[in-house]
């Protein structure tokens, strides 16, 4: 072993819930880690956020110097997060939600972000601004920061996690962790799709070394597709920043290849809700995807994007806000906005962006294996089966809970020295692609993959394309998964090296989605069969539950958790559903 | 939209092994809108697997900073660069070389 690193709580990932939960390990005095496989407070999904904190606003109006609405109620809110999320939501972590927001965001705004809107239950923020302000109090409190280190595997004894096996990327180095608690705060699996709005950090790992140690997945057939992101040009690829102008602008012209407006074919209710609120990334992405699949796509596969009725005056208002001098982030988009001004169409399509399963876990996010938590969106959090709330505020209010909770747990527990054969056998397994002379070539696999994934783990599925699908995956997991091999053996920075890590990982994962959106006969959220067009509340309010069996893995139902809202019953067509979903909404203005 | 080719010239050296750095050209099917970024995922993706620089948990739409580099000599980000034609990618400086366009920590 090259480096042996001691610590109380072990934190993996370096993204919102990631800081927020090392922060509130180290409040308890505690010994803290966080290990980041990208740039501290720049990688995972927060900083490229837009970002808005959701909260009640009622709560939201009693904190200073904010608006809120004070006719809103946490009893409104947990109504709305519910039907947007088709009552496959946990309500106990619902709750959790809402009862842990109010102190997150008054938290933030003491350690320093900057709010551009406040309007009825939301702030608007930046990413970067929240990870530079949980940066600042992570180094202030004293946790211990590591940067550019993936974590390969999680090491158990007698069903308690003790510690994990990492890998620094720049030295190619590895590094033992002795530990008495693991937060898993690793993020989306973004990276086994392509395109994606994602950072390339997101590949699924904690989600995948959790369940090898035998934690279990949920719902891991939710994945929520942008709607209006950038196909082109190359440059802005993956760019959400469509999607953010049209939202905030509310509205523009969408067409397909014919140059049909396309969402004039659907009921006008859901597509006035499905434009100007985010339930427009299920809708959108839902009636982009039926375009695409329907031969009437963009070249890459899409749709086109252009300001139609909005008037110019109102874009260059969002603009200032979202874009000032049309720089989003560091991207330069002068021409888009001379495009938009002349009303000239750009190509947008559907991207995954959110990943509603994850590690399944209780409401103090500890999951199936002793000393193990989950927080943020690698957790089976509180949406259900469609996000429209806020993920920033969900990784906080529960990166908060479990760091705590870790903390105590690890006040308790004993540290031990994870077994020398245990770990022999997991860099062995490691160094495999490194050590083959011949074989495949890791990016190689990767794209085929991602593009594959794409394609039948969309908004729109059926049983034929998931089970042809699956034969791939199959394919690739036993014939070529085995065979990858790295051409440089360098261990410094080695890029090969590291997707042949990762493609496992993100296979995985595929799998195991995929198994549950063909077991899953119904449409729901973000998953829509074409074969099984039917919201079933009678049969399918229950979650898919996967753990690994022998060599495969089983999936076993679980009733949806519910605290206070009842289920409702029946079979319903999916769009109907969903109009009847958002017709549910309180009486609360905004966007969520 | 990929019409002809263009050559994009990069920058390789792996202190660890190498006395010094070296140049290596690689043709890369142009699209308009294309980064420099774009280029080097389609050289490592089809030509060279070997090729280094910072992608692992690049954002790749210029949030992370960490792909800063030379693009025809002048300092900027590889994944916002938009590129026109033949072009030649460096680090920012040879000194602080982890591995080709790869810089070291703190650098
Ligand atoms: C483009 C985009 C825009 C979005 N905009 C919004 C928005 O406006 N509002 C909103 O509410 N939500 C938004 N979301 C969703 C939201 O940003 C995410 O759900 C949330 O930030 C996730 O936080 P997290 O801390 O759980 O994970 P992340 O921020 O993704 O962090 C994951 C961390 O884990 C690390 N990691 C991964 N694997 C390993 C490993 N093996 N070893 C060590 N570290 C590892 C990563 O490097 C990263 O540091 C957006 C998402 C995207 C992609
Ligand atoms: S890859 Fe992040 S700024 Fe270029």
């Amino acid at each position: 072993m090259d480096r042996v690193i001691e610590t109380d709580v072990l934190v993996v990932g370096g993204g919102g819930a990631g800081f927020r939960a090392a922060i509130g390990a180290r409040q308890r005095g505690v010994r803290v880690t966080l290990a980041s496989k990208g740039p501290l407070a720049r990688c995972g999904a927060t900083p490229m956020a837009g970002a808005d904190f959701t909260l009640d606003g009622r709560s939201m109006s009693q904190i200073e110097g904010l608006a809120g609405d004070p006719n809103d109620s946490p009893e409104k809110v947990m109504n709305d997060i519910i039907t947007q999320g088709c009552f496959l939501n946990n309500q106990k972590l619902v709750e959790q939600y809402i009862r842990r927001a109010p102190q997150c965001l008054r938290e933030l705004i003491e350690w320093g972000i900057h709010i551009k809107i406040s309007d009825q239950r939301m702030i608007f923020t930046t990413g970067t601004g929240i990870m530079d302000a949980l940066l600042r109090k992570a180094r202030a409190v004293g946790v211990e920061l590591l940067e550019d280190i993936t974590l390969l595997d999680l090491v158990t004894d007698d069903g308690a996690v003790i510690g994990a096996l990492g890998l620094d990327v720049r030295s190619g180095d590895f590094i033992e962790f002795r530990t008495k608690a693991v937060v898993m705060a690793s993020g989306g699996w973004h990276k086994a799709f392509w395109p994606t709005t994602g950072m390339r950090d997101l590949a699924g790992d904690g989600l995948a070394m959790g369940y090898r140690a035998g934690a279990a997945l949920g719902n891991m057939e939710f994945i929520t597709f942008c709607c209006n992101v950038f196909l082109s040009p190359p440059a802005w690829m993956g760019s959400i920043a469509p999607y953010v102008l049209s939202l905030l602008a509310g509205g523009g012209r969408l067409t397909n290849s014919l140059g049909e407006e396309f969402l004039q074919k659907y009921d006008p209710y859901t597509v006035k809700v499905g434009i100007t609120t985010e339930w427009n990334k299920s809708f959108i992405s839902h009636a982009t995807m039926r375009e695409v699949r329907e031969g009437k796509g963009s070249p890459n596969g899409g749709v086109y994007y252009s300001r139609g009725d909005v008037p110019w005056e109102k874009i260059e208002q969002v603009a200032a806000l979202m874009c000032p001098d049309w720089r989003y982030k560091a991207i330069d988009l002068s021409n888009w906005g001379q495009m938009l001004k002349n009303n000239e169409p750009v190509e947008v399509g559907s991207a995954a962006e959110y990943f509603d399963g994850g590690l399944v876990v209780n409401d103090r996010f500890e999951t199936d294996l002793r000393g193990l938590y989950a927080a943020g969106e690698c957790a089976l959090g509180a949406f259900g089966a469609n996000r429209v709330f806020a993920a920033i505020t969900e990784m906080l209010v529960q990166g908060a809970d479990a760091g705590d909770n870790a903390a105590c747990y690890a006040q308790t527990a004993k540290i031990l020295a994870p077994g020398r054969e245990t770990l022999f056998s997991l860099q062995a397994a490691a160094e495999e692609p490194l050590r083959r002379s011949d074989g495949l070539n890791p990016a190689k696999v990767r794209r085929i993959v991602q593009e594959a994934a794409h394609k039948n783990l969309g908004p729109i599925r059926n049983r034929e394309e998931l089970e042809a699908f699956r034969g791939f995956l199959e394919n690739v997991r036993r014939e070529q998964l085995p065979n990858l091999a790295t051409q440089s053996k360098s261990r410094i920075y080695n890029k090969e090296w590291l997707d042949a890590l990762e493609l496992g990982n993100m296979v995985q994962l595929l799998e195991i989605a995929t198994v549950s959106a063909l077991i899953r006969t119904e449409s729901r959220g973000v998953h829509y069969r074409e074969d099984c067009p039917l919201t079933d509340n009678d049969q399918w309010l229950v979650e898919n539950v996967v753990r690994r069996a022998g060599d495969g893995f089983e999936i076993t139902p679980r009733p949806v958790t519910v605290t206070g809202m009842a289920l409702p019953t029946g079979k319903t067509p999916y769009l109907e559903f969903m109009k009847k979903m958002m017709a549910s909404h309180s009486d609360t203005g905004g966007k969520h | 939209m990929a019409s002809a080719n263009i050559k994009v010239r990069v920058f390789r050296f792996d202190p660890s092994v190498d006395k010094q750095p070296r140049y290596e050209d690689y043709q890369v099917p142009f699209q308009a809108g294309m980064s420099a970024m774009d280029a080097l995922d389609y050289i490592y993706q089809n030509l060279d697997s070997t090729l280094a620089y910072y992608d692992h948990a690049g954002c790749a739409l210029g949030i992370c900073g960490r792909c800063t580099g030379r693009i025809n000599g002048k300092p900027g980000l590889l994944c916002q660069t938009i590129i026109a034609g033949d072009v030649t990618l460096e680090p920012l400086s040879a000194a602080v070389v982890l591995k080709d366009l790869v810089v070291k920590t703190g650098q």
